[in-house]
């Protein structure tokens, strides 16, 4: 029983980790823009089809599929950013919200023209099997998980607060209007968000298809869900509130699945968010400027 | 209009269900066309064989309903009895619920889940625990 | 009339029951997510009326109406006063619930010699009522479109009259709505009720046209459709969620002319559309001009 539950503790913090890496990408689109990237998940879907396409086509190594990734995700990133934010930047955040979802339409659909099978094997991180610490199994991919997870967290966080652009965008989120009086060249924050968001999701998106030695179209509607919920959970438009929301979700769902299966641990999952947002809605986190 | 089908619908409020329900088997085999597959379906009511039917074939996906119209095709009769021919034109791989429409001496219709890939159409087995990823 | 021409056009009838839903949530200022729940709801609940208890028709989509609106009033009575993308979110999170409850949901009795009713991820198959009935395609259209045309026309008197303008009053600024006496949540109460039960009916309508229901119908991807389908037509009046399907059901998918290029096509569009005219096509300036020119 307690070897169980630190299975699955162990289990659910390694998805947490990529809940995580998902989180952070969601949460800074939202801190500085305050607008909801529907988008976020099927532009790292099509950046992982795009390597998976290279790899059908080439066979090349893991190195370059990573790197290939993260290039075509950036690029789907950038391509959202200038048809569904830049537009809307002082407008309606509905308007950008239902736009980033009709770019979501046309991302899938140009995923799976190429690739049109349901399914696509992607070469796996390590060929082993799992790693047994005494009792407990852990999974070779869960450490590399684990250890890029918080080499993106230093990365950023040596980003926002050790660089210029981190100023700016730390400035963005805390003060808007202040941001623009200082003159901070809002838009050009705005793409640079963006692109480091997308990166961020590119690592999460190709560790996840990695560990998984598959890619489906599930992958697109998965990671926005994912992203969003941890982002909800950790509370909306705070970096560390990411991390805390990916790995409690990570952990949720794992014991809820280990006890009632894995139709009530995505229950579980939603009816969380559900109720903080109803209970809580300005009490774990800040309140809105102009959600 | 809609109150004349609506008392329609009142009047007939009373009719008993049909005996016994037709039962149907999907057997498809991709053409030389993407996402087009030959089909032939196998009709039967409490075992035999159903000849002699008018069938209509289309195609719904179960995660958008009612925005993917497949252009129904009537089926030709096929070499046996109770065998049926149709070329589907679907839009993309993945599953399909396949929309039978029987009229003749069944009036009916029945829903049939099939995975359609490279090889053909496989019928789909759902178990109710399956991870959805 | 072919059968494929009847069934788009049916098509088109039922997904505008669920635009106009969330159209009627867009006017009161609130982005709902989650009307395909409701419609969910209706779908399941008037297939176990018909199928199950043998009940006809009409009664089991008023059923089905009054337990739409009253799951609607439920979701809305701790949401409401959430806004914007909270509120959105809150309803996602409701209807991905309802959608696992439904993959948890069985209930089968035997009708006939056959087991019918929901078993779970294997869905609801033997909604009947209809086609037992001997309804033909083209009587089951004329149903689907009577209906929304009784659903259109209560629209357009309600945004008439005054409770329209109130209506629009809180969409366009609750804190000057409240201060006008107006009470807001209660509005919101009701009209997130109002529609449930227009997503509920558009359910009923649904299972008995497909005769087969199963959870996934009711994902999110049915909900943000027809919240698309309303921005994409115009909030300036309820023939804008109709257009909106049109654009998409007709136009794009029954042309074919985008025949596996449809989505890039349509989410090309909708997002280019939404930078030139943010509130959709036929929105409120649009709507006054032609009433100006033609009343």
């Amino acid at each position: 029983m307690l070897v169980d539950l630190i299975q699955n503790t162990l289990d659910g913090l390694t998805a947490g980790a990529a809940y995580a890496l998902l989180a952070i990408g969601f949460t800074l689109i939202f801190g500085v823009l305050r607008r909801i990237n529907l988008s976020y998940g099927p532009a790292i879907m099509l950046g992982c089809y795009a390597a998976t396409w290279f790899h059908v086509q080439f066979q090349v190594g893991l190195l370059v599929l990573a790197a290939l990734t993260l290039a075509a995700t950036v690029l789907a990133g950038a391509y959202v950013e200038r048809l569904c934010f830049a537009p809307h930047r002082d407008r309606s955040a509905i308007a950008a919200m239902v736009a980033s979802f009709a770019i979501w339409m046309q991302l899938e659909e140009l995923a799976t023209l190429v690739l049109p099978n349901h399914l696509y094997a992607f070469p796996a991180l390590y060929e082993g099997g799992p790693l047994s610490l005494g009792p407990f199994t852990l999974r070779a991919e869960a450490l590399v998980m684990f250890a890029v997870t918080v080499l993106a967290c230093l990365a950023l966080q040596r980003l926002l607060y050790r660089s210029r652009f981190g100023l700016s965008v730390r400035a963005v989120i805390d003060q808007p209007v202040a941001a623009r009086l200082v003159g901070i060249n809002l838009p050009w924050v705005f793409v640079r968000v963006f692109a480091v968001a997308s990166a961020l999701g590119a690592v999460a998106g190709y560790l996840i298809v990695a560990s998984a030695g598959q890619v489906t179209p599930m992958l697109g509607m998965w990671s926005t869900l994912k992203g969003m919920l941890a982002m909800m959970l950790g509370g909306l438009g705070s970096l560390p509130g990411a991390i805390v929301g990916g790995l409690a979700l990570g952990l949720i769902e794992a014991h809820s699945q280990w006890f009632f299966g894995p139709q009530v641990r995505d229950l579980t999952a939603y009816f969380l968010l559900f109720a903080l947002l109803a209970l809580r809605p300005s009490g774990l986190w800040t309140t809105p400027r102009h959600g | 209009m809609a109150k004349s089908a609506l008392f329609l619908i009142l009047a007939l409020a009373s009719l008993p269900a049909s005996a016994q329900r037709a039962q149907a088997e999907l057997a498809c085999t991709p053409s030389n066309t993407d996402f087009a597959y030959h089909c032939v379906v196998r009709l039967s009511r409490g075992g035999q064989p159903l000849p002699g039917a008018d069938v209509s074939v289309g195609a719904d996906m179960p995660s958008m309903p009612m925005a993917h119209n497949v252009r129904p095709v009537k089926a030709k009769p096929g070499k046996a009895p109770g065998e049926y021919q149709a070329r589907l034109d679907l839009e993309m791989l993945g599953e399909w619920a396949v929309k039978l429409r029987l009229r003749g001496p069944v009036n009916d219709q029945l829903i049939l889940h099939y995975d359609f890939d490279e090889k053909g159409a496989r019928p789909v087995i759902r178990s109710g625990r399956l991870p959805r990823k | 009339m072919d059968d494929y021409v009847t069934g788009v056009l049916t098509n088109i009838g039922l997904f505008s029951f669920l635009a106009l839903s969330a159209y009627l949530l867009l006017i009161a200022g609130e982005m709902s997510f989650g009307q395909q729940a409701f419609f969910g709801v209706g779908a399941y609940s008037g297939g176990i009326l018909t199928a199950i208890y043998g009940l006809p028709l009409p009664v089991a989509a008023l059923v089905a109406m009054l337990l739409g609106s009253l799951c609607a009033f439920l979701v809305g009575l701790p949401t409401l006063r959430l806004r914007g993308l909270y509120f959105a979110m809150a309803t996602l999170a409701a209807a991905e619930m309802a959608r696992i409850l439904f993959e948890l949901f069985r209930f089968q009795r035997q009708i006939g010699g056959e087991l019918v009713g929901p078993d779970g991820t294997q869905g609801f198959r033997g909604i009947r009522w209809v086609f037992e009935r001997g309804v033909e395609p083209a009587g089951y259209l004329a149903l689907v479109w009577g209906l929304l045309l009784i659903a259109l026309v209560v629209f357009l008197l309600m945004e008439r009259s005054r409770l329209g303008a109130t209506l629009r009053a809180i969409g366009e600024d609750p804190d000057l709505a409240r201060s006008c006496g107006i009470s807001v949540e209660r509005f919101k109460l009701g009209v997130a009720a109002a529609a449930g039960a227009l997503a509920a009916l558009g359910g009923v309508l649904f299972a008995h046209h497909n005769t087969y229901i199963e959870p996934r119908n009711f994902d999110i991807m049915l909900g943000v459709h027809s919240l698309a389908y309303a921005l994409i037509g115009g909030l300036g009046t309820a023939f804008g969620p109709l257009l909106g399907v049109m654009v998409d059901l007709g136009v794009l998918e029954g042309s074919r002319v985008f025949q596996g290029y449809r989505m890039i096509a349509f989410g090309g569009l909708v997002a280019i559309l939404l930078i030139f005219r943010p509130r959709g096509l036929l929105d409120e300036k649009v709507v006054h001009w032609l009433r100006a020119r033609f009343s």
